[in-house]
């Protein structure tokens, strides 16, 4: 689908409303990365670090060892705030420069080639203007992209919506955007994957069917019966 | 065309190159004197000969009712494996095996798909065999075309990676759309216990 995978140092935005699989997605690309002896940082912003890994347990792809032996190394962004000194609701031009120097420091340190982000929104939600949202992103993904590393940053959309991000401005700027959705058809409810753009390789414009099974993501193509049935 | 007699079944289907598409029409006429003879030859007769891991898709009966008439046939069910379409769309209260996975409606093709995909990533026998069970019953609930759809996408599939795929389909009942469908996906075509009629029109 994406000829060989994302580009080194890519930043992608992993979009869909809830339960489509963003984060599920998003943990399958790490632990696959660790498995090669990638290093991965999940940065997690609105749920508790150890609660994800508790979840992460019951697919089979996962070994507790890559995080045990630092290979995957997870972080409540809540507590780096703190850490920071951000404990305002609102971030200036200036917490964004601090909150993006820590995190491309943190991934400098721990020398990580794949980070996820989950999620930008809930980051976007402390930051008033459109501008900063776009000196956020394009900081971050200039930052981490130096240094090799490919970025996801998980996006949370309403079920309907027909955009990419919350704001619209971080389709924008990122490299890549993965739509996940559900599609209603004849009343069944499935889940669905599309690559909306990915520079730096040809990719797939095509529809997919997602499971979330315990072997991680699997895809299948999305049937059209020869006819329009379409999203509800 | 002519039908075989129930020992030439595994015989039929060991002769078969791997990755072959087979169409298996039953007669409806003594169909669950046919159907056993058909599990019987495929699964144990053919399949533990292989050596090899079946995923069972079942559309007509609930996966633990071939379960037991695997057993009845005395053969392990270690090696099979169910992708159940129908029981939660029966609502009846659901006894899980282990061995299976649910679909919840027989019109979630893609699902049908992406569960036998997670048996045969489970499982990397060289040897391995999907049982449809049956293009009728997936008729009753899905839309010619979308069914067209979904057996050449999943049997195209099947084929590129050397795993056989045996569709069942109830001969009597099998109007000329599904023949050309199953014509058209299958390789060879093995006939138990037909009657020797014209098949019931479209």
């Amino acid at each position: 689908m994406l000829d060989g995978g994302i580009p080194r140092g890519n930043t992608v935005l992993i979009s869909g409303s809830c339960g489509t699989g963003k984060t599920t997605l998003s943990l399958e690309y790490l632990v696959r990365g660790a498995q090669v002896h990638e290093r991965g940082l999940f940065l997690s912003v609105t749920e508790a670090s150890h609660k994800i890994q508790q979840n992460l347990a019951t697919f089979d792809f996962f070994d507790k060892r890559l995080v045990d032996d630092g290979t995957l190394t997870f972080i409540d962004v809540p507590v780096l705030y703190e850490k920071l000194g951000l404990s305002k609701q609102e971030m200036t031009t200036e917490d964004i420069d601090l909150f993006v120097g820590a995190v491309a420091r943190l991934a400098s340190d721990l020398k990580v080639q794949r980070l996820v982000m989950d999620s930008i929104t809930s980051v976007c939600y402390r930051i008033r203007h459109e501008e900063e949202i776009r000196d956020l992103i394009l900081k971050l993904g200039k930052s981490l992209s130096d240094i090799s590393c490919t970025t996801l940053l998980v996006s949370e959309i309403g079920p309907q919506e027909n955009r990419y991000s919350l704001y619209g401005v971080e389709e924008a700027i990122a490299d890549g955007v993965i739509l996940l959705g559900n599609v209603q058809r004849r009343g069944d409810l499935l889940r669905t994957l599309k690559i909306i753009k990915m520079r730096g390789t040809t990719h797939s414009r095509a529809q997919y069917v997602l499971d979330l099974t315990p072997l991680g993501v699997l895809l299948a193509p999305y049937l059209k019966g020869g006819r329009g049935w379409e999203a509800a | 065309m002519p039908n075989v007699a129930p020992g030439e079944i595994a015989e039929r289907l060991r002769a078969l190159p791997e990755g072959s598409g087979v169409a298996m029409k039953l007669g409806a006429t003594d169909y669950a004197g046919n159907y056993l003879q058909f599990l019987a030859a495929t699964l144990r007769d053919f399949g533990m000969e292989a050596n090899a891991y079946t995923i069972y898709v079942s559309v007509t009966n609930p996966c633990i009712l071939v379960n037991s008439l695997l057993a009845s046939l005395e053969i392990p069910s270690d090696r099979v494996f169910f992708v159940d379409v129908i029981s939660q769309t029966m609502m009846s209260s659901l006894t899980k095996l282990p061995n299976a996975s649910y679909v919840e409606s027989p019109t979630m093709l893609e699902n049908v798909m992406l569960r036998v995909e997670y048996f045969l990533r489970k499982n990397t026998a060289t040897r391995r065999i999907v049982i449809i069970d049956s293009v009728n019953s997936l008729a009753i609930h899905n839309d010619p075309a979308i069914l067209s759809e979904f057996f050449h996408i999943m049997v195209n599939n099947l084929k590129s990676r050397g795993i056989t795929t045996v569709i069942l389909a109830v001969a009597e009942e099998t109007n000329p759309e599904l023949e050309n469908l199953l014509s058209f996906v299958c390789d060879d075509t093995i006939q138990l216990g037909v009657a020797e009629t014209e098949p019931k029109g479209a």
